[in-house]
């Protein structure tokens, strides 16, 4: 049996007052695949990482690098997967771009002068080099979206699990992220809309819908397959769309 | 910005924050406790807010329109204590089936109140119109003030320019619906909700941000790292914040025993 990044078996989740959100996802990506998650709005994609984190209780089988998700282990399984949340201000929250992401590293209890070398390797890997005592506050979008990437970067994560990493990006820094995506060696996980952003970056797509897997296969294979992508809210990405 | 002038390069400037913090504390210390009515004390915490702000080229209009801020909050009791205050009555007039007598003693307490509340806000001023908040809040974490207080104080600061984004874009989708105008009981009844939901936005988010630094290991225990040190310059610098403290309680023994 390989070992396996991530392995997820009957995962199940229903929130406290909503309908159920995850009802039985099975999934396993290989150490340094690249998988997208995609499906319409409400399948489950974003919980899916939160149970993923330990965020939200899930049943059933949650494995992260070898870490099986229980009680009292989300930390340890949180020190392998560097999860982006989609909306870089809840990311960012110290006052500082470095504090920022200087604080997983610091967390971690890395001695200074390490922290100061990730911060530095970090900062340099998403392109914002001098932004160090920048306010997040006043960066544009695609600059937050690239510091809230580097504040993960920095923990050096063996997964890093993206929700909707395009959104509100204006084609160049979306095009900057694909670049950025593509170089980095971890595990990835991709959730969103952006089909051709995942069909880019990614080997191998998940269709996700009603908390279920239903369908996955090579990237290419899964996003040309019209009548799949609409049957589940979704459309062809615009590149294959203009061949087809 | 609350910190808009904090980038300069004037001496004051280059100081140490935790240096700053502590002369701040210093001054607010010795002008409260001023004993009441006594104006001379406060002789020397005022030139030396003068000095400071001359030095660190501090714009007189933002100064005073970050006192004219604050102001409200000492308002209410310095316009009460002339009338609340018995003693000698220097203007009588009536309201309603009232007679209200405004004192002397009154008057006195409340320009001595509004002197000390000035002086105090002023050295506030001062202290973030040269030093960026953020390093007021490294300078804090220096002074051991208590880590999650200020954490509590740099969240409020970051998160307080996206609520009041937040807030504006709910207020303008609202505008764009109502023209900004309609009957004052369904704008009341619309500004209630508007609150409600920013309050529900706002508790959504503080989970969110939770959740991110969860992510990061974020375990209840917060760790930073330290950078600057105290020089020559700032010890000096606090020792002289010290010494117009101690000049002004001084004044207050020896020329009002």
């Amino acid at each position: 049996m390989p070992d396996w990044a991530v392995e997820l078996a009957d995962v199940r989740y229903r929130y406290p007052t909503g309908p159920e959100a995850l009802r039985g996802v099975t999934l396993a990506v290989q150490p340094g695949e690249r998988v997208g998650l995609v499906g319409p709005n409400g399948a489950g994609k974003s919980t899916l990482l939160l149970a993923l984190a330990g965020f939200v209780p899930a049943e059933g089988l949650i494995r992260v690098a070898g870490h099986r998700l229980a009680r009292g282990t989300a930390r340890d399984v949180r020190r392998h997967l560097g999860l982006v949340f989609q909306d870089p201000d809840d990311q960012l929250f110290m006052p500082r771009v470095a504090d920022d992401i200087a604080f997983g590293p610091v967390t971690m209890g890395l001695p200074l002068e390490e922290v100061e070398v990730r911060v530095h390797e970090a900062l340099h890997a998403v392109d914002l080099e001098g932004y160090e005592q920048r306010a997040p506050y006043h960066l544009s979008v695609g600059e937050k979206r690239r510091a809230a990437l580097a504040t993960v970067l920095a923990m050096r994560p063996q997964i890093l699990a993206l929700d909707e990493p395009s959104a509100n990006l204006d084609p160049r820094g979306r095009r900057r992220l694909i670049g950025l995506l593509k170089c980095l060696e971890s595990t990835l996980l991709v959730v969103g809309h952006d089909l051709d952003l995942i069909l880019e970056v990614c080997e191998r797509t998940v269709v996700i819908d009603a908390g279920r897997v239903v369908a996955e296969g090579p990237s290419r294979d899964i996003l040309s397959d019209r009548a799949l992508l609409e049957s589940h809210g979704l459309e062809l990405p615009l590149c294959l769309d203009a061949h087809m | 910005m609350l910190d808009h002038f904090a980038g300069g390069k004037t001496p004051v400037h280059r100081l140490d924050p935790a240096a700053k913090t502590v002369a701040t504390l210093a001054i607010i210390l010795a002008t409260v406790l001023v004993g009441r009515d006594r104006f001379l004390p406060l002789a020397p915490v005022a030139a030396a807010l003068a000095l400071y702000h001359a030095v660190g080229r501090t714009p007189l209009a933002y100064t005073l329109k970050r006192l004219l801020v604050v102001s409200p909050f000492a308002l209410a009791v310095v316009v009460l204590f002339p009338i609340l205050e018995p003693g000698r009555a220097v203007w009588t007039f009536g309201l309603g089936a009232w007679t209200v007598d405004v004192t002397q003693e009154g008057l006195l307490r409340a320009a001595h109140l509004a002197a000390k509340f000035l002086l105090c806000a002023w050295t506030t001023v001062l202290l973030v119109a040269t030093t960026r908040f953020q390093d007021v809040l490294q300078g804090l974490a220096r002074l051991r003030v208590p880590r999650a207080f200020v954490v509590q104080l740099a969240f409020l600061y970051r998160y307080l320019w996206v609520l009041m984004d937040e807030a504006m874009r709910m207020r303008m989708a609202r505008a764009g619906r109502d023209g900004g105008l309609g009957p004052w009981r369904v704008r009341f009844q619309s500004h209630a909700g508007l609150l409600g939901v920013l309050f529900l936005r706002t508790f959504d988010r503080a989970e969110r941000i939770y959740w991110a630094m969860a992510a990061r290991g974020f375990d209840g225990t917060l760790h930073a790292p330290v950078q600057s040190h105290m020089h020559l310059k700032d010890w000096v610098f606090a020792a002289c914040a010290f010494a117009v403290g101690a000049a002004a309680i001084l004044c207050d023994k020896v020329f009002y025993a």
